[in-house]
């Protein structure tokens, strides 16, 4: 297996282990501890999909941050609506 | 590779269409979530009717969809063509999956009454999540396309972009979820 197919591998594991997580921990936690490990495990998956599948982290750093900074504002403005 | 800015992997075409799209259900999404804030129990209420164990198996098929895809343009890359069609087959099954866990999942919703027009929650969960369902749907013929020309040896190492290209527009739809499903099936 190449380094690229391991990495692939790996970020899935990881993707799918933060998925389950994130489902038990929506339901065991609540009040703003329960909103900020879902949040960031979604930003997690978020990253983990485009920088590793799409290949996001091979392109121009316009492209890199426009996305995930414009992720990180938009949960930052969820966090705020729920909280 | 070059870290070009005109040149992002996949072409410049379907990332100005990734961002347009993400803005567009970000949009969406953030109106969801202040409308939310105003009526913190209808939402509450009816986020309970959804079926949080079909939405997470759905975002693991998701996300094993756009590892599959991954994979296959690892493969094409080094010219190893059947097995790239093989990952890529691979993909379309588990969007054909979504498709069919989502249908079965508004099946329930319409049994139940949970239409469209019962209130602002479910207004908001059939708009956002029917768009999303047809991106799905688009995403699954785009590959299916591309998994007979990469069977039929039209891409090979050195002429793969249509395939990143369609693979870009498939990891969009599993980004699309990502971040509609914690915030429609898991916040409250």
């Amino acid at each position: 297996m190449t380094n690229e197919k391991k990495k692939n591998t790996i970020t899935w594991i990881a993707l799918v282990l933060l998925t389950i997580l994130s489902w038990k921990f929506s339901e065991s936690l609540s009040g703003k501890m329960g909103l900020m490990v879902v949040i960031l495990a979604s930003i997690t998956k978020f990253f983990g999909v485009s920088l590793q599948f799409l290949e996001l982290k091979k392109a121009h750093s316009f492209w890199k941050f426009g996305l995930l900074g414009f992720l990180v504002i938009f949960y930052f403005l969820v966090f705020l609506f729920f909280s | 590779m070059k870290k070009d800015i005109y040149h992002p992997p996949g072409g410049i075409l379907i990332w100005v269409i990734i961002f347009v799209e993400i803005i567009t259900f970000s949009m969406g999404i953030l109106a969801y979530s202040y409308m939310r804030s105003k009526n913190v129990e209808l939402f509450n209420s009816s986020q309970m009717t959804l079926e949080k164990g079909l939405a997470t198996i759905n975002t693991i098929v998701l996300l094993t969809g756009g590892f599959l895809m991954a994979m296959g343009i690892q493969d094409l890359k080094k010219g190893l063509n059947k097995q790239s069609a093989r990952w890529i087959l691979g993909a379309i099954l588990t969007g054909i999956l979504f498709l069919i866990i989502k249908g079965s999942e508004y099946g329930i919703k319409l049994e139940h009454g949970h239409d469209l027009r019962e209130n602002l929650f479910f207004t908001y969960y059939w708009l956002l999540t029917a768009f999303h369902f047809i991106h799905v749907f688009v995403a699954v013929v785009i590959l299916t396309a591309l998994y007979f020309s990469v069977k039929k040896g039209k891409y090979t190492s050195e002429n793969y972009f249509d395939v990143e290209t369609g693979g870009a527009f498939w990891h969009m739809c599993d980004l699309i979820w990502l971040m509609l499903f914690p915030v429609l099936y898991l916040l409250h």
